[in-house]
């Protein structure tokens, strides 16, 4: 099980790699625009600068436009999205015209008109073309989603809570919303509920470690010795599904090792613990050794100061 | 902490935060001050940020405690040997036009403060960093809270 997630993660990062390849080599006219725009809407990166430079060469482009035929339309798409988030409103006008023209009614391009709404900061035209959307389809996802974030763009952030919260009475299985109303209730300090959120997605989804990572720092910052001890459990986990390379999850067993053993001072001390946190401080110091060795001497010292205290 | 306090922001420094917030537009990013007390005998005080020390832009990793406390060792103990120290921190804020700081930034400001009490907290101007690159405003585009004497971050001028 832990290999299928390391394995799921490596076509992550080799998709991550492609795209950023791609991106250079078309960015300098060396073609593989097309795949490069393909990758990125597969992937759901927000890349908006070059998808907007490269997107808008191709549509301006009548031949290589005429060559699409019907994906044109989805390029249409890809490139509003990405004028609004580089704030060419001008630019995101013109294709969401063109697209209103082809497909005139649909409650797809409605969304790109509400869309256009939040980009202008027109709030309340935004919120009452959601609500015509949601009229009609009160099933839309993306469009309850689009209410969370407008909350969210006006700094109003339990209205958010809120929102997500009946988002998430919805549908239930929406990991990304999970995720999302965890880093709001981190922001907003409000850790115990963040915790309970990252638990749902750790049930949901056992094997992706970023969950377990999130977990443990959390608990970390609730601090208490329960939560010191299985937020290093969990840093542990993190440490499994990753087969050793993550960091942040090494220094998190030596950060809760030391804060475990000061709570403690002067009770029993639990023996199975120093063999993980030799082992974590182990594999710091070679990680640091390989990849950064003029920083070695900063962890040796911080790793004295650890089993010190 | 009734003396006046000059701040001095070395250009690196200053570019390197600036540069910090802008590769990440759609993110709040934060950092550590890194400096010396110049002259502690005259008034007013002088305190010299030589470098910064980008830390995030991920908005669930900014109030999380491990981090912090790792950053803070690494950072004392890499500069120290250079004769330098954390002397503030610096923020800047994902919404445009949110003007406060937020609590997190507070709390460390004040964790700062504890180990050097002439810390500064920075508050990136995200209208101001805006018209900077379009080259129209050539003034800082930081606000620069300072701990007043009841301990709460005021608002001066730069």
């Amino acid at each position: 099980m832990a290999a299928a997630a390391v394995a799921a993660m490596a076509t992550a990062a080799d998709d991550e790699a492609r795209l950023l390849r791609l991106e250079e080599q078309a960015g300098h006219g060396g073609g593989g625009a097309w795949e490069y725009l393909c990758l990125a809407r597969k992937l759901r990166a927000r890349r908006p600068d070059p998808v907007l430079r490269l997107g808008l060469a191709l549509l301006n482009n009548s031949s290589a436009r005429s060559r699409l035929a019907s994906e044109q339309w989805t390029l249409y798409e890809q490139v509003a999205v990405a004028a609004m988030d580089c704030h060419r409103l001008d630019v995101a006008k013109d294709c969401i015209g063109v697209l209103s023209k082809q497909f005139p009614g649909s409650a797809r391009i409605g969304r790109l008109e509400a869309l256009l709404f939040e980009a202008k900061g027109e709030w309340a035209d935004a919120e009452r073309a959601y609500a015509l959307i949601l009229e009609n389809n009160p099933f839309d996802q993306i469009v309850h989603k689009r209410k969370i974030a407008i909350a969210k763009a006006q700094g109003d952030m339990s209205l958010a809570v809120e929102y997500l919260n009946k988002y998430l009475e919805l549908f239930m299985a929406d990991h990304d919303a999970w995720r999302e109303l965890a880093e709001i209730y981190v922001s907003l300090q409000m850790y115990k509920q963040a915790a309970f959120c990252y638990e749902e997605l750790i049930l949901a989804q056992p094997t992706i470690p970023l969950y377990h990572l999130a977990y443990a720092e959390v608990l970390y910052t609730m601090g208490g010795l329960e939560n010191l001890q299985t937020a290093r459990k969990y840093y542990a986990s993190t440490i499994k599904l990753t087969g050793g390379k993550n960091t942040r999850a090494l220094f998190g067993v030596c950060l809760c090792s030391a804060a475990i053993s000061q709570l403690t001072k002067g009770r029993n001390k639990e023996e199975e613990s120093s063999e993980l946190q030799s082992l974590a401080a182990e594999a710091l110091l070679n990680d640091y050794k390989q990849r950064a060795p003029s920083k070695e001497v900063l962890i040796t010292n911080m790793l004295k100061n650890m089993k010190l205290s | 902490m009734g003396a006046e306090c000059q701040y001095e922001l070395a250009q690196a420094a200053y570019v390197k935060l600036a540069l910090h917030a802008l590769k990440h537009p759609a993110a709040a990013v934060n950092g550590l001050l890194v400096g010396r007390l110049l002259d502690g005998a005259s008034s007013p005080v002088v305190v010299a940020v030589v470098d910064v020390v980008p830390l995030s832009h991920c908005p669930h990793h900014l109030p999380l405690l491990p981090t912090h406390e790792l950053v803070l060792n690494l950072v004392e103990d890499h500069f120290g040997a250079q004769g330098l120290a954390v002397v503030g921190y610096y923020h800047a804020n994902a919404l445009r036009d949110d003007a406060d700081l937020p609590a997190v930034a507070k709390r460390v400001g004040d964790h700062i403060f504890r180990n050097f009490p002439r810390a500064a907290v920075l508050l990136l101007n995200n209208n101001k960093l805006e018209e900077a690159v379009k080259g129209k405003n050539r003034e800082p585009v930081v606000q620069h809270p300072i701990l007043s004497n009841s301990s709460k971050w005021i608002s001066s001028t730069v």
